[in-house]
This record gives C-alpha cells, sequence and structure tokens, in this order.
C-alpha cells in the first residue's frame, strides 16, 4: 500500500530518489573526524533558533515603550517563556560557537580550494547574514546595551563619504535610534533567518555538488574510500548533537545570563551612556580591529569600518591567496603554525575589544589599544603570509596519501 | 616541547581563561556571600524570602518601585492572604497590585536628584549580581570609619597610620592621598559615600540600619541579616522562575546524558564495520 502511494508520488515526484542520492546513500568520506560535525550542529543552531525565535515573536511587541517589559512578561508570565527566551539568547551564542569552529576547521583542512570555493564564499555569505540578524536581535530586549550597542554600530555608517549622514537618518528612521528603527529592526530578524535558511540550502547545494573535503585533503575514489551517509554519519552527527545539547543545556538551564551583559537588564535610556559600550561577545574581535586604526586622523573612523569589513571579506579570496598544492595543514608545517598563531590572535583581538579603548596594562607601560594594533597586524599578516609561503614554495609540504 | 604543541595550549588556554564573565570593574572586590539559591541544586530559603519582602517593602518601597511583582505572588512563599493584604495595604495598595513605591516620581527627582530605579531585576542589572547589591547596602560607612573621618578632619592632619586605615575602610588606592582627602570633605559636607559604589557617592542615604525592620519569625535583624534577606528577595523578584528552571534543568540533562550516551553505543556499533 505505502508501497503503490510512494510509486505514484515518485512518478511525478522523484522524492525517494532525492532522499537516496542526497541523503541516505550521499557517498562521505569515511576518514572525516569530530571536527566535521559542527555543519550539522550549525543547522540544528538554526532550526532552534527558528523555532523558539517564532514563538518568542508570537508574545513580543516591537515598541520602544514596551519591549522592555514584554521581555520581563515572556520571562515570567508566558508559559516557559523564560526557557524559550533563553534558549534563543543563548542559542545564539551557541549558534557563532559552531560557525566559527566550522569556518576555522575549513580554514584548517583546506576546504576553501578547488572546487570548493563557491561552496566557501555562500559559507560566508551566511556568516555575513548571521551576523547581521545576530545584531539587530540583540536591539529587541531594548535594554541599555541594545541601544546604546544599535547607535555605535549603526552611527559607524556615518563614516561613508557623502552619503553617510543621509543614510543613517535613513537607517534610524529618525534623528535617532528609536521606535521606528526598533520596528524595523524586529521585522528584519524576523525576514534575515528565512534568508539564512535560502543560503544555506545553496550551500548544502554546493557541497553535494563536490562532495565534503576530508581532513587529509584529498580526493577521493567514490567506492573504496567513502561510505553512505546514512546511517554512518546520521548517527555520528547525533551523538554529537547530544554532546552539543548537554553543554548549551548547562548553560540555558544553569547559567542562563553569562553571555549576557547586565547592563542590558536597565531599560533602553537615550539620556544616559553605559560607562562602556561593549558589544556581543561573538564580534568582539572585529570591533577590536575597528577601534584599533586610530591613527589616521578624520579618516580613522572609515578605513576601521573598511578593516573591519575587510577581515572578514577578505576570507572570499583565500582561495586565492592559498597556492600550495596540498590541500590540508595536517601536511603542511608552515601554514599549521601560522594557523594556531591565528586562533590566539582572534582570542587576543576579543580580549581587546571586550575592555575600554583606553585601558592598559602593567600600570599603563601597555595601552590595549597597542595590543589592538599588533593582533590586527597579525590577523592580516596570515593571510599574506599564507600567500607568500605558498606561492614562493617556501613551504615544503609533507608526502600526501595517495588513498586512504 | 614543540612549538606546535605550545600554540595548541596557548589557544586551548585563550578559549578558557578569556572569556570570564562580568565582573565588577574599578573599585574595591566585591566581598562575596554564599547564596543558597546559586548552583545547580540551589534553592531559595523560604524564611529568608519572607523576611526579605518585609525589609523590601517596609524600607525599599518607601521609594524604590518592584514593579515586575505583585503582592498576590508574596503568597508563593509562605505569607497568608491575610499578610500579603496587610503588606499591601501599608502602601496603600490592593494586594492585585503591582509593587510600585507610594513615593511620586517628581517628587523623588525632586528630593533625590534622580529616578529611584526600579528594584524588579536590580540583582541582573548590575556587574557582581548579588554580591554587588548586597556590598552597596553594607558599604555605607560603619561608626568606627566615621569616628575616624570625624578624627582626621577635626586634625587637619592626615598621618601615614590613618592614610592606611582609611584607604582600606574607603576602598580607596593607599597612594592616592589627595583622593581620600577629596572623599573626606564630601563626607563632611554630608553627601552619601559608599565603599562599593562606582564613583563612591550616591543619592541614596543608608537605607538599612540595625534593628529597622522587626522580623516576626525572631530572628536578630542585623545589618547584614536583612541585607541578606532582601538580596535573596530581589533575587526571586528578578527571576522568580529559577527553582523551576532548575528542576527542569536536571531532567532535561539527565535525559541528555542517557540519550547521548545511547548515541555513542550506536555509534561505536554501526562504525565497528568500517574501521
Amino acid at each position: 500500500m505505502s508501497k503503490s502511494i510512494m510509486d505514484w508520488v515518485d512518478a511525478r515526484l522523484p522524492v525517494t530518489a532525492l532522499i537516496k542520492s542526497q541523503a541516505t546513500e550521499y557517498p562521505t568520506p569515511k576518514n572525516l573526524n569530530y571536527w566535521w560535525v559542527f555543519g550539522s550542529l550549525a543547522l540544528f543552531c538554526l532550526i532552534v533558533m527558528l523555532l523558539t525565535g517564532l514563538f518568542l515573536a508570537m508574545h513580543y511587541k516591537a515598541d520602544a515603550n514596551q519591549a522592555f517589559d514584554v521581555v520581563e512578561h515572556i520571562m515570567r508570565d508566558v508559559n516557559y517563556g523564560w526557557l524559550l527566551r533563553y534558549m534563543h539568547a543563548n542559542g545564539a551564542t551557541f549558534f557563532f560557537i559552531t560557525v566559527y569552529v566550522h569556518i576555522l576547521r575549513g580554514m584548517y583542512y583546506g576546504s576553501y580550494r578547488a572546487p570548493r570555493e563557491i561552496l566557501w564564499w555562500f559559507g560566508i555569505i551566511i556568516f555575513f547574514l548571521l551576523m547581521a540578524t545576530a545584531f539587530m536581535g540583540y536591539v529587541l530586549p531594548w535594554g541599555q546595551m541594545s541601544y546604546w550597542g544599535a547607535a555605535v554600530i549603526t552611527n559607524l555608517m556615518s563614516a561613508i563619504p557623502v552619503v553617510g549622514e543621509e543614510l543613517v537618518i535613513w537607517i534610524w528612521g529618525g534623528f535617532a535610534v528609536g521606535d521606528p528603527t526598533l520596528n524595523r529592526f524586529f521585522a528584519l530578524h524576523f525576514l534575515l533567518p528565512f534568508v539564512i535558511f535560502g543560503v544555506v540550502i545553496i550551500h548544502l547545494w554546493a557541497l553535494h555538488a563536490v562532495h565534503s573535503n576530508n581532513p587529509d585533503g584529498i580526493d577521493l575514489d567514490e567506492h573504496k574510500d567513502t561510505i553512505p551517509f546514512h546511517p554512518y554519519i546520521t548517527i555520528k552527527d547525533l551523538f554529537a548533537m547530544g554532546v552539543f545539547l548537554l553543554v548549551y543545556c548547562a548553560f540555558v538551564f544553569f547559567i542562563p545570563n553569562f553571555f549576557l551583559e547586565p547592563d542590558n537588564y536597565i531599560p533602553a535610556n537615550p539620556m544616559q551612556t553605559p560607562a562602556h559600550i561593549v558589544p556581543e561577545w561573538y564580534f568582539l574581535p572585529f570591533y577590536a580591529i575597528l577601534r584599533s586604526i586610530d591613527f589616521l586622523g578624520s579618516f580613522s573612523k572609515l578605513a576601521g569600518v573598511i578593516a573591519m569589513i575587510a577581515a572578514i571579506a577578505i576570507l572570499f579570496i583565500l582561495p586565492f591567496l592559498d597556492r600550495s598544492p596540498v590541500r590540508s595543514f595536517r601536511y603542511r608545517p608552515l601554514s599549521r603554525q601560522l594557523f594556531w598563531i591565528f586562533v590566539i590572535d582572534c582570542f587576543l583581538l576579543g580580549w581587546v575589544g571586550y575592555n575600554p579603548a583606553d585601558a592598559t596594562r602593567f600600570n599603563g607601560a601597555l595601552p590595549l589599544i597597542v595590543v589592538g594594533r599588533t593582533c590586527t597586524a597579525i590577523y592580516f599578516g596570515y593571510f599574506i603570509l599564507l600567500w607568500i609561503i605558498t606561492a614562493f614554495d617556501i613551504e615544503k609540504p609533507q608526502p600526501v596519501p595517495k588513498s586512504l | 616541547m614543540d612549538f606546535m604543541k605550545f600554540l595548541k595550549t596557548v589557544a586551548l588556554a585563550a578559549a578558557v581563561v578569556l572569556p570570564q564573565p562580568a565582573l565588577a570593574s574599578g573599585g574595591p572586590a566585591l566581598p562575596t556571600q554564599s547564596w543558597g539559591f546559586h548552583g545547580i541544586f540551589g534553592q531559595f530559603d523560604q524564611a529568608a524570602l519572607k523576611r526579605g519582602a518585609r525589609v523590601a517593602v517596609e524600607v525599599c518601597m518607601a521609594c524604590h518601585s518592584i514593579k515586575y511583582i505583585k503582592f498576590d505572588a508574596l503568597k508563593q512563599f509562605g505569607f497568608s492572604e491575610a499578610e500579603v493584604i496587610a503588606l499591601a495595604e501599608a502602601q496603600s495598595h490592593n494586594k492585585k497590585d503591582r509593587m510600585t513605591s507610594p513615593m511620586d516620581p517628581v517628587a523623588a527627582k525632586d528630593t533625590f536628584g534622580v529616578l529611584p530605579p526600579d528594584l524588579s531585576l536590580i540583582t541582573k542589572a548590575r556587574k557582581g549580581y548579588e554580591d554587588y547589591t548586597y556590598a552597596v547596602l553594607t558599604g555605607y560607612l560603619t561608626d568606627a570609619d566615621r569616628a575616624l573621618v570625624q578624627k582626621v578632619m577635626e586634625d587637619g592632619v592626615l598621618s601615614e597610620g590613618e592614610l592606611k586605615e582609611l584607604s582600606s575602610a574607603l576602598g580607596v588606592d593607599a597612594h592616592q592621598p589627595d583622593k581620600v582627602k577629596e572623599i573626606l570633605t564630601r563626607i563632611q559636607a554630608n553627601e552619601n559615600f559608599n565603599k562599593y559604589f562606582p564613583g563612591h557617592f550616591l543619592a541614596m542615604p543608608q537605607p538599612i540600619n540595625d534593628g529597622s525592620v522587626t522580623y516576626p519569625d525572631g530572628v536578630e535583624s542585623s545589618l547584614k541579616q536583612m541585607s541578606q534577606d532582601v538580596v535573596t528577595f530581589l533575587a526571586w523578584a528578578a527571576e522568580p522562575t529559577l527553582m523551576e528552571r532548575k528542576a527542569l534543568g536536571l531532567k532535561v540533562m539527565l535525559y541528555l546524558v542517557i540519550l547521548t550516551v545511547m548515541f555513542y553505543a550506536v555509534k561505536r556499533r554501526i562504525w565497528a564495520k568500517v574501521h
């Protein structure tokens, strides 16, 4: 019975064939390590965010006079509203953790190299969209950090020559961040996740066209070196999801405010600037890069914005900067060292971004702005050095296995 | 140790050390209290909540609101209907009303220069959380501190020993005698000094003194006891769903542990064929 129904459907829409070729029997490298689970974890996060966000939206009011109160109403009066909100707020943090690991995994194993450039590019587009969505979502609770974070970041647009000032007013819908800003940010925060979902599908399409890279970074023999996605990868991803959920739920249920700034539990007050405005942790490295360009006089602001955007946009040309004959850093001793310096550098940038711009260490002997500039130089230096050591054959890769 | 291992270790250390939670920045370190409702199994002490609610209503609410809580909700931790009605009526409120202060905001602004903030979220809205609120309540000058300040101001001399003593009492760096002197002058001008409030001076005079409230349960109403109780109450007011959250959390974690172990066992079984 069910078979004949499926035959009827398949004759009109080949569902079974699609599931077979793209899911159950889709060939995956059999040597994938656990760093490869973060892609599906990120997808899981997206679904968690979409669902919790949908139900939050049913109770939320995008009104500058009501937004703060209504979030507390959700926390206190809505059945399991506290759970929805804490899952959503911490979900953003865990979404970024998975995405950052996913990106770094791609960078380490050369997953951006031919023939996976388009797959990589759509990943970066997702990352950009994610940052925009997270930024606008953070504004919605309308606390002090929401308000002043929005003010600081939207103000950056004013650095754009000629149209900057007008543009900022247009984005605000007024002469300051206010009710119209909150309304449009809510609309966009609801829309963008679906755009992300669409780009994720393209990302997956691109993946399935070229298939997964693997820790050795070599082209695999389709028959000898691959295993079907189901049950091998499905069960592995499920196990990873279990571990991920354990950590995520530990935060949601036991330290839900760990990643939230206390200031955001103070209602937005346009008349009172917080002592120290900090963005969410996942923006901190880029915020540090923005602030580290302060030595160009009146061009500093624009240059800072360009540097901040370039810090992510440079990933687009990474496939062409890396000229090594070998994809995986497993067989590239110099690249490997550069990579780990890059990772440490990102953490340092985050730490600099968290501190006030004029902070110093060692009794004023070490202004953090100097650390920030150095780390910014190292950040971009990674990409330049990677190009130099590969384009001029400075790095001698180790022998790579022909097959698994 | 080879360079690679070193780099990986540093990266791991950075991942652990750098994302520290929001701690109080600047000023003296907050004294940390042990809060029974912290931790995975932490619970609100019902008796402390009752005492704290009394302090909040009789002392804090003279100026501050706790607007996200209705008087009625106090029944959740053991107040009787009659007690709730009595507490509400003392503030000229109905038991269904939100816990707002009878003080007129305009009058408050005239008297204090600032609007007294709503306290519903105060323990979540400051770096240091409950410890900060407790520190501010107990961070006013003690009688001994006052006597010392008085003595120094009368002498007009700040000896090395007095500077040391004052700097620890006021929470100011002993290497900044000018700052200490400035603070002394402002204390003398009857400004409200607090050791832990950022900037040290605030509009609120010391709200709680020994014996401000009489506890019906016979517990001695010392400054420390009342501060502990009222902060416990305010922590509840900031998140009345805390116990529900942790209780559900324990069940969820237990379920996830079992689920994950099962996934792992099945994964091992399935992958045994591949290796």
